[in-house]
């Protein structure tokens, strides 16, 4: 009710026209259709396997080794025998709950500090900037491979260990983000009417912010679905066994040298879905969040 | 002179940087990693000879004076010796350098080359077929695990069509290097006049080298269409078509050099990505750079190669960045005032 308290001081008469009211909002385009109906299909697929997949997709020998696809095994066995699309469809929870959840942990804890960050400024600012710019000079994957061979395998570690290389990048964007807000109308208005500064920062800057944010962290789960690929793909952090898509596009390399394509090409059909849905929806929410690229 | 003081600043912030990311890999890699010690004693080993071992390795000081002692040699440039090849790991980081440079630049020509030129293409046809092919292949380059991608390229050109040299690294098995000079086998072949080799060397390099560069064209394409879509809406390109100039004129003259700020910028990037990106594509073609002695290091807990790969790629990933900006001042004449 704080809203109207501000209003009531405001003389209408000395204010510009109101604008009119938003337009509806703008039509769905095509990547945000795309993106979000993939994101769904793997996320039923995960669902799915977990009551059923046409055969286990963690014994051996359901078939002969490297059956080429078939009616019998529709994309075809791997070395060990196993049946590649019930593990591309096991793999569905591993890609996409790791990736799910590593971004959502770097998303909230990054968005936290980078709004007190940005808000605050001063010395707070100064630490944390400076400790991000130190973190930023690591490549990306290659911090991952360093820590996950530290802290030990598990899917737990590995999610943790990508939400900590996730977070400087969410820090810098809200800061930014709440440091190009801090001085608007609105931040003013909610300032003057007796708003704490926490609520001021947490309430209403950041709110506003999560157009941005949401965008970024959608292109951000594309790169940490890579990155999850890469290390099972280097055997780092998870049993081989795992039918994690990277891990699998590691078993058929052998396979590939023989001419058997089949066993390392689907998985990496899968990671291109994921990957894709995940680009895809985050050109769509720049275009709705970011009034310059809505032509 | 402005110029010359930019430099000089970034240049001691690089400084910091470094001590940090030497500080944290220090720390990562001891206290959260395995014990060396276990890889090189025998199961049967006593206690005594464990400790003698962990002395040896050096790692039976505390932990802040094994830190110090190696901030002290770092200092003299010295980054310690790897427990695994036995040589001093500034040596074995230089030897391999030239493997990883040669393929990433191929991989960085191939993708500018490549990728601004589709990029405009796609920007002029905006909303035509060759649009939509464009951001179909940007979109896939993205998307796609590069080790995938060398992969296909492996199983199609080299075991379907016998095209290309299989992935055995830098040249064919049994072939002997030229007398090294630069490092880069494409020069000091040419040095040594030896064109068959030569011709083998660039022969290897063609499946890694396409494979980062396909990466690499993804992100370059898709800033610049970006960059140009918004310049050839602009103002200024509306009265270049007014006075009459040419198509070719308006997109390249006009439109194109004002794209090209955002691709210059995400250079530096794309630079990164090729050092972190390093370790999985010479894991793929054998290549005998970097990347592989990274991995090596972290199968082997080597402490003292770990340490030095990383200090050296984020140094370079810096290096890179520093360069962009300068680029930059040297593109746009607003930077300069």
């Amino acid at each position: 009710m704080k809203r109207s308290a501000a209003d009531a001081t405001l003389d209408p008469a000395a204010l510009p026209a109101a604008p009119p009211a938003r337009r509806r909002r703008a039509p769905a385009s095509w990547s945000l259709r795309i993106g979000a109906g993939l994101l769904l299909f793997y996320a039923g697929v995960a669902l799915l396997s977990l009551v059923w997949t046409p055969y286990d997709p963690l014994a051996p020998g359901m078939g002969d080794g490297y059956l080429p696809p078939s009616r019998e095994f529709l994309l075809g066995t791997d070395r060990l025998g196993a049946d590649i699309l019930s593990r591309l469809m096991a793999g569905a929870r591993y890609d996409l709950g790791i990736t799910l959840v590593a971004v959502a942990i770097a998303l909230s804890i990054g968005s936290a500090l980078g709004t007190i960050a940005g808000y605050f400024g001063g010395v707070v600012d100064t630490v944390i900037s400076r400790l991000v710019e130190v973190f930023q000079a690591f490549p990306g994957l290659l911090f991952a491979m360093l820590i996950v061979q530290a802290v030990g395998p598990g899917v737990p570690n590995i999610i943790l260990v990508l939400s900590f290389i996730g977070i400087p990048d969410y820090l810098r964007l809200a800061r930014a983000e709440i440091r190009s807000r801090r001085a608007w109308p609105y931040a003013e208005a909610a300032r003057m009417v007796g708003n704490t500064p926490w609520l001021v920062a947490f309430r209403h800057l950041l709110p506003n912010s999560a157009g941005p944010l949401l965008a970024f962290t959608s292109i951000n789960a594309a790169f940490v679905a890579l990155v999850t690929a890469s290390l099972g793909f280097l055997g780092l952090g998870l049993d081989p066994n795992t039918p994690e898509w990277g891990s699998m596009i590691a078993r058929g390399q052998d396979g590939v040298m023989t001419g058997e394509w089949w066993v390392s090409f689907f998985p990496g059909l899968a990671i291109l879905g994921l990957t894709g849905a995940f680009y895809l929806l985050g050109d769509a929410l720049s275009d709705l969040t970011d009034p310059r690229r809505r032509r | 002179m402005a110029l010359a003081r930019m430099i000089l600043q970034r240049l001691l912030w690089v400084l910091p940087v470094a001590f940090g990311v030497v500080t944290i890999t220090f720390f990562a890699a001891r206290v959260l990693g395995g014990d060396p010690t276990e890889l090189y004693a025998p199961p049967e080993a006593t206690d005594e000879l464990r400790a003698q071992i962990r002395a040896q390795l050096g790692l039976a000081d505390p932990l802040w004076k094994q830190y110090l002692a190696y901030l002290a040699a770092l200092a003299r440039f010295d980054f310690g010796t790897s427990f695994t090849t036995g040589e001093s790991v500034g040596a074995d980081l230089s030897a391999r350098l030239p493997a990883t440079l040669e393929l990433g630049l191929v991989g960085l020509v191939i993708g500018i080359l490549a990728g601004i030129p589709l990029g405009v293409l796609a920007a002029v046809n905006r909303e035509r077929w060759p649009d939509f092919l464009v951001r179909g292949v940007t979109l896939s380059g993205m998307a796609l695990p590069q080790f995938w991608i060398g992969l296909v390229l492996i199983s199609i050109f080299f075991v379907q069509l016998r095209l290309l040299p299989g992935p055995v690294g830098r040249l064919p098995i049994g072939v002997a290097p030229p007398p090294p000079v630069t490092g880069f086998l494409l020069l000091d072949a040419a040095f040594a006049g030896d064109w068959v080799l030569w011709r083998m060397a660039a022969m290897q390099l063609v499946l890694p080298g396409v494979t980062l560069g396909l990466t690499t064209l993804a992100t370059v394409a898709r800033v610049t269409r970006a960059a140009m879509v918004e310049a050839l809406q602009s103002d200024y390109i509306r009265t270049a078509i007014a006075m009459g100039h040419g198509r070719g004129m308006v997109w390249f003259r006009y439109g194109l050099r004002n794209a090209l700020l955002p691709v210059v910028t995400l250079l530096g990037g794309v630079a990164g990505h090729i050092f972190g990106g390093a370790v999985l594509l010479e894991s793929i073609f054998g290549w005998p750079g970097l990347g592989q002695y990274a991995l090596q290091a972290i199968d082997h807990s080597d402490f003292a190669a770990l340490q030095g790969f990383v200090l050296y790629a984020s140094l370079l990933y810096v290096l890179a960045f520093l360069l962009v900006d300068i680029l930059y001042l040297l593109i746009d004449p607003r930077m300069r005032a």
